[in-house]
């Protein structure tokens, strides 16, 4: 028996190994030098070199630091206004008869489901409407009606079906008004669902691409995605330039992931089995 | 009751409607304009924007660009989604285990899904061009002769384009099957072993059956992510060689923002969206009876 569980951790050791392998040459090329990754891209950095970093991080179009910068602006306005947005829209509903409760779910699953290619262009006209075209806070408000939304309702809709009615009369019975039992009764009982939504919602927005790429246009100064993208082409042989504009660009969500993970998992496995 | 009205609840009906109001104007309205432009030759090079009925629609019929791209995108869908959710049980069997280090591996599992499609996109690349570390290792070994063109010929840049994909959705099916494998109670899995069901009979009888609510979510945004997949495409292979890997998603966007022909484009996205939609709902609607039957 235990030379079978040890059979099994070998097979499972080495089959993780072969499905991160791909991360593993994204992590050891960007400590190396061009010569050292031709001459064997696979082996360990040594010795390290932070000259790609360097030299990544001081481009004289600033693109690292100017597109981390704008993702962040990106994501952190987003997701603050996505929150209460969705939590009090959830909450709203929560308290419906089920049937106009269902009707407005059904409608926002639509958002989920929607190619982003499908709404791109008119978005970008109603913008142009609004005076937000190529603007960040025209592409924030398009992040705030679109399928995040539905996304952050369908979370906060689960989790507020369980919030007792009684907590809610009692409330009512003191006299507190509906924006004070949302913001200090119920959002403190559904803190696991603001932790899944602010998780999931922040990487999404991170990794967007066709949104960022085409409603700020290349004008705005780029988020780190798209500013990756339209560099590409320049540096098609200096693999260690590119490794290390990859790295920096990657480290941040993994990071994220990495200290977080356990709400990740759990807000993937409820949001699954559910 | 909420139906005593207080003055109070003024502020939160707000926050809710400017919620809604944000959903009509971001989701609602563009999906009802795009469906008005696709009945026209909206066009802002050459300055059109008459009604044109269902000409577009016509025009989709024999567009031999769009069939390509369909075909592609609909091998793609199926393909990816079978791989992905085959390896995504395989890994979920291998890794449910409480240890440490299966948990660690769990974590890495994921990894694919946290990075960006244009980082996905841009190591594949390093790896399958031409001079690429792939081709740099296996001729180094001497497996290879030459270089082989993995993202060169229309039929290798399909399947390389199908193990990328694979390879960054597996990391979210593992970890879908993974909660399902967990929700199975132990008590079934020891009568199981009590009545000496084992092996391949186990997986079929036992397993399989109670992972139905993971496959069906599993496959359901497997099939959605792929047919509207856009920047690891792009950064892979841009569409070619010969547009050969123009899934329709760039083609929309192709057309839209290279051809400016706006209300072709919308034509086209309407037919992936109707697309999605039957996909999403066949393929919910089917696993859903299967879970019930089972």
């Amino acid at each position: 028996m235990r030379s079978r569980g040890r059979t099994r951790l070998i097979v499972a050791i080495v089959v993780t190994l072969v499905f991160i392998a791909p991360i593993y040459l994204m992590l050891v090329n960007a400590f190396k030098t061009g010569d050292q990754i031709r001459a064997n891209p696979v082996a360990p950095p040594l010795p390290p070199t932070l000259e790609n970093l360097t030299t990544a991080l001081t481009r004289p179009d600033n693109l690292i630091p100017l597109g981390l910068r704008n993702s962040l602006i990106v994501v952190v306005c987003s997701v603050a206004l996505l929150i209460p947005l969705g939590s009090a829209f959830s909450f709203y509903i929560s308290r419906r008869r089920g049937r106009v409760r269902a009707v407005i779910l059904a409608a926002l699953a639509a958002g989920l489901m929607i190619p982003p290619q499908v709404i791109l262009l008119p978005t970008i006209q109603i913008l142009t409407w609004l005076g937000l075209d190529h603007s960040y806070p025209g592409l924030i408000l398009s992040n705030l009606g679109g399928g995040y939304l539905s996304f952050a309702v369908f979370v906060y809709v689960g989790f507020m079906r369980s919030v007792p009615d009684e907590i809610v009369q009692a409330a009512r019975m003191d006299g507190a008004g509906g924006l004070r039992i949302w913001w200090q009764i119920v959002m403190p009982l559904v803190r696991p669902a603001t932790a899944t939504v602010a998780i999931f919602l922040s990487l999404w927005i991170w990794n967007d691409f066709l949104n960022p790429l085409f409603i700020l246009g290349p004008l705005q100064g780029q988020t780190i995605t798209t500013g990756l993208y339209l560099t590409i082409g320049q540096y098609s042989v200096d693999y260690g330039q590119l490794f290390g504009i990859m790295f920096l660009a990657g480290v941040l969500p993994v990071i994220g992931y990495l200290t977080v993970q356990k709400q990740f998992i759990a807000g993937l496995t409820a949001g699954s089995t559910k | 009751m909420f139906s005593r009205k207080s003055r109070a609840d003024g502020g939160l009906a707000l926050l809710a409607a400017l919620a809604l109001g944000l959903y009509l104007i971001f989701l609602v309205l563009p999906l009802l304009l795009s469906l008005r432009s696709s009945f026209t030759n909206e066009n802002p090079l050459r300055a059109t924007n008459e009604f044109i009925g269902l000409r577009n629609y016509r025009e989709m019929a024999s567009d031999v660009q769009l069939r390509d791209s369909l075909v592609f995108t609909l091998t793609l869908a199926v393909g990816v989604t079978l791989a992905a959710n085959a390896l995504g049980v395989a890994f979920a069997i291998l890794l449910n285990r409480t240890h440490l280090s299966y948990r660690v591996m769990r974590t890495l599992a994921f990894l694919p899904q946290v990075l960006s499609g244009v980082i996905v996109g841009f190591v594949w690349q390093t790896i399958l061009t031409q001079d690429g570390l792939l081709n740099n290792v296996l001729t180094s070994v001497g497996l290879l002769d030459e270089p082989y063109p993995w993202l060169g010929s229309p039929r290798a840049a399909l399947v390389s384009i199908g193990v990328v994909l694979t390879w960054v959705l597996s990391g979210f099916t593992t970890v879908v099957y993974l909660a399902a494998l967990q929700s199975v109670p132990i008590e079934l899995n020891d009568m199981a072993t009590m009545d000496g069901v084992r092996g391949t009979q186990r997986f079929r009888k036992v397993t399989w059956p109670m992972i139905a609510p993971g496959t069906t979510i599993s496959v359901t945004i497997s099939l959605i992510t792929v047919l509207k997949l856009y920047d690891i495409i792009a950064v892979l292979t841009g569409g070619g060689p010969a547009n050969s890997t123009q899934s329709t998603a760039l083609y929309i966007v192709r057309l839209a923002f290279t051809s400016d022909r706006l209300g072709y484009a919308s034509a086209v996205a309407m037919l992936l969206l109707a697309l999605s939609a039957v996909v999403a709902l066949a393929v919910t609607g089917a696993l859903r009876r299967r879970e019930v039957t089972l």
